[in-house]
């Protein structure tokens, strides 16, 4: 019988085994996870990094998955790219990751070796129509952890406007970095304060690989140690070290205020040398009519270093409970050609024959693909996922190149600092 | 509900009565662990719990995925190698130093002001009070971006008097001003408790002043900081504490990165990058103790000194 003083704990009994009812209720589902039907659709959690425009674009997406999967919500969520990683991992460490997720290749190892993905070869998903040389790139010791959506190259942007109105002739792209250097030092002299010749490229890490590339060096060796020297960092770093403080070079002071946005697209500066992707980023941030790509300054007329990466991949945690409504929300956003139409070139060029054959090109989107088949036959192989901690990697570079543009620390100390992280680094995850 | 720090120790004198001892102690003290079970639960599980998890963390190389393996005194060692963490302890030891006591000078400065009697004190009161409610928003961080930003109301504001720093955002040398800046902004917190103990003192000690002719300043120096030094040795342990712990801020404005050039990173920024971006929880639980240590340590530090300055109303000098 029920009295006052046993009242609590038979409430709390029978809260308990009715918890631990449900609990078995999901063991006992099958190993596709849980399935929704159109009454009572399953909601999944999908979350990726970007601007406004690609939330605009992936919240269409998601609206026509729904609307062609009536079993299924997704609930979208989104962020930019520093913060990003930073919730994967609280997230990750709680056992919360999302069902699905939109992924760089920086931090598949991180994750991937760590088992928190799940391995996509055990679920349902299309890969028939990708490029057999482009999906290695998702897999990490014969298990396949993420799907490349598209595809991606280093380019130099410029504005082209930009150009004509301070009379300077638009490059082609067959430059040496001296030639590159010449060219930024002139834009600076005549921009006059309001217009400069770019942002440090020998900032960016994955430009830094291309350069390796150039001069037949591995960034990474297959041990995962570091494949060049500190002289090599010394010799980059040096490349443009007579432009850092001069109008060539927009300063980190500038740069700095107008983070998050780039200074490429804030229009101040003329050119910028990152992935061809950005396009459509650059193109609604800045405003202008037109950007065009050349291919990356070398000074090997035949090896320009040039590789395709994926731009980004679909991943899913190895914790969802709906492994069915994962993949097939994958499935749909690297094939369908209608996500093709939305996205167009702003991920990257579609991965997939299917979705890339759905999809109509024209005006910025055509020099996206058009660029791409142009560097066709300097191409490399895609690079292997990079070792663990590599994201952090990454970051260090930009910081300790912005701190070399601040005048904080010299050529050499600049690489100094960054090798002692970086074997630092390797030796805490050997 | 605010009660500012008693100015006299009467109350603890030994003299006071003993709590009367009875049967019925036992029961009062069943009942008061009762009541206090709810909160007594959730300091052991989520402040005690975590915390004694973290000590044992910060002697392991931990990187959230694998278990952890037990390195001994390495992070603690590397610490002091690590050219980014020296950096982080500059960084948070000139904010604390130079942050702290303008904070307070301007709380007490304020408080001055506001205790007289005026029409209209109560909203002033709020008014300035405003401030720290919202400091420490996000919203408030992203605003103070914008008006330090290049061509930002700062900039121009002291352009228009012909200095030329251009926006304080980007450059290393302006970012701790600027963030001491927005500390200084809140220091409706102290002023409150200054306002409290200013109220405590007794008018007659003035007016006796006035009398023998002393000045605003003698005043001030032979009755107001002498009367009012518990509440200012309250305030100063508070706001150096607080001080340490700066990081929503600093997080904000340099977008999570620490910059520019390393100016903004403070020691907690530094702790959450090293445990959240670069999955080294060991390193960042040992860094989280030795600012525990180092906290301790100067508030003990401040504890023995005040014993020459501080000045109770029941003691005899």
């Amino acid at each position: 019988m029920i009295n006052r003083r046993n009242f609590l704990t038979t409430v709390a009994i029978g809260t308990a085994s009715a918890a631990a009812l449900a609990a078995c209720g999901t063991g006992s589902s099958t190993t596709a996870g849980e399935t929704g039907s159109a009454e009572s659709p399953v909601t999944i959690n999908y979350t990726w990094w970007g601007n406004d425009d690609r939330a605009t674009r992936t919240r269409k997406a998601i609206e026509l998955f729904e609307a062609k999967n009536k079993d299924i919500k997704v609930n979208g969520n989104f962020t930019d790219f520093a913060g990003y990683w930073q919730k994967r991992a609280t997230e990750a460490a709680g056992g919360g990751l999302p069902d699905v997720m939109q992924w760089d290749l920086s931090y598949l190892r991180d994750y991937g070796q760590r088992n928190q993905l799940l391995d996509l070869s055990t679920v349902k998903i299309n890969t028939d129509a990708f490029e057999k040389s482009l999906l290695p790139s998702g897999q990490i010791k014969g298990k396949t952890y993420g799907i490349p959506t598209s595809t991606n190259a280093f380019a130099v942007y410029y504005n082209p406007e930009k150009l004509a109105s301070l009379g300077i002739a638009e490059p082609d792209g067959s430059w040496n970095y001296k030639e590159f250097n010449a060219f930024l030092t002139e834009v600076g002299a005549k921009g006059n304060g309001a217009l400069f010749g770019g942002t440090d490229y020998t900032g960016v890490w994955w430009m830094f690989n291309v350069w390796l590339r150039q001069n037949n060096i591995e960034a990474f060796t297959e041990d995962g140690k570091l494949g060049f020297t500190k002289d090599d960092l010394k010799k980059w770093w040096n490349l443009n070290s007579d432009l850092r403080g001069t109008p060539a070079l927009i300063s980190e002071e500038r740069a700095t205020q107008l983070a998050p946005k780039s200074p490429f697209g804030s229009n101040v500066t003329a050119t910028e040398v990152t992935w061809d992707n950005f396009m459509a980023g650059y193109l609604a941030d800045s405003g202008a009519k037109e950007l065009k790509l050349v291919p990356v300054p070398s000074d090997d007329k035949d090896n320009l270093g040039l590789f395709l990466k994926p731009s980004m991949l679909m991943v899913a945690s190895a914790k969802t409970k709906y492994k069915d409504a994962a993949a097939r929300f994958i499935d749909f956003m690297v094939n369908d050609p209608e996500v093709g139409q939305i996205f167009k070139t702003s991920r990257g060029v579609p991965a997939s024959k299917t979705q890339r054959d759905g999809t109509t090109f024209e005006g910025t989107d055509k020099l996206v693909v058009d660029y791409e088949k142009s560097i066709e036959k300097y191409l490399k192989d895609a690079p292997e996922p990079p070792i663990v901690g590599f994201g952090t990697l990454e970051a260090s570079f930009k910081r300790i190149s912005s701190d070399l543009n601040f005048g904080k620390v010299t050529v050499d100390g600049a690489a100094d600092a960054w090798f002692k992280e970086a074997e630092d680094l390797i030796k805490q995850n050997a | 509900m605010t009660q500012s720090p008693t100015l006299s120790r009467r109350s603890a004198s030994p003299s006071a009565p003993a709590p009367r001892k009875s049967k019925r102690s036992g029961a009062d003290a069943r009942a008061g662990y009762t009541f206090l079970l709810p909160w007594l639960l959730g300091f052991i599980a989520l402040t005690v719990g975590p915390m004694v998890s973290s000590l044992y963390l910060s002697f392991t190389n931990y990187n959230l995925f694998e278990p952890p393996k037990w390195i001994g005194l390495d992070n603690y060692t590397t610490l002091f190698q690590d050219e980014r963490f020296l950096q982080s302890v500059g960084v948070t030891t000139s904010y604390v130093v130079f942050g702290t006591p303008l904070k307070l000078a301007a709380a007490l400065a304020i408080a001055m002001l506001l205790n007289s009697a005026r029409k209209g004190q109560g909203f002033y009161r709020s008014a300035f009070y405003a401030p720290s409610l919202i400091g420490a928003s996000v919203s408030i961080a992203i605003v103070w971006k914008a008006m330090f930003g290049d061509s930002g109301p700062v900039d121009q504001g002291l352009s228009f008097f012909g200095i030329n720093l251009g926006g304080w955002v980007g450059n290393p040398d302006m970012t701790i001003p600027m963030m001491i800046l927005l500390t200084v902004w809140q220091f409706g917190a102290p002023m409150v408790i200054f306002l409290a103990g200013l109220k405590q003192i007794p008018a007659d000690l003035y007016e006796a002043a006035s009398m023998d002719g002393a000045g605003p300043i003698r005043k001030f120096l032979n009755i107001t900081w002498p009367m009012l030094s518990p509440v200012v040795f309250f305030n100063l342990l508070m706001e150096t504490i607080h001080a340490f712990q700066i990081f929503n801020s600093a997080y904000i404005i340099s977008n999570g990165e620490g910059g520019p050039a390393g100016s903004t990173l403070f020691y907690t920024l530094y702790l959450y990058l090293r445990g959240f971006s670069d999955f080294r929880m060991g390193y960042a639980s040992a860094m989280a103790w030795l600012l525990l240590i180092v906290v301790g340590i100067i508030t003990l530090v401040i504890f023995k000194t005040s014993k020459s300055w501080v000045h109770y109303s029941g003691d005899a000098k």
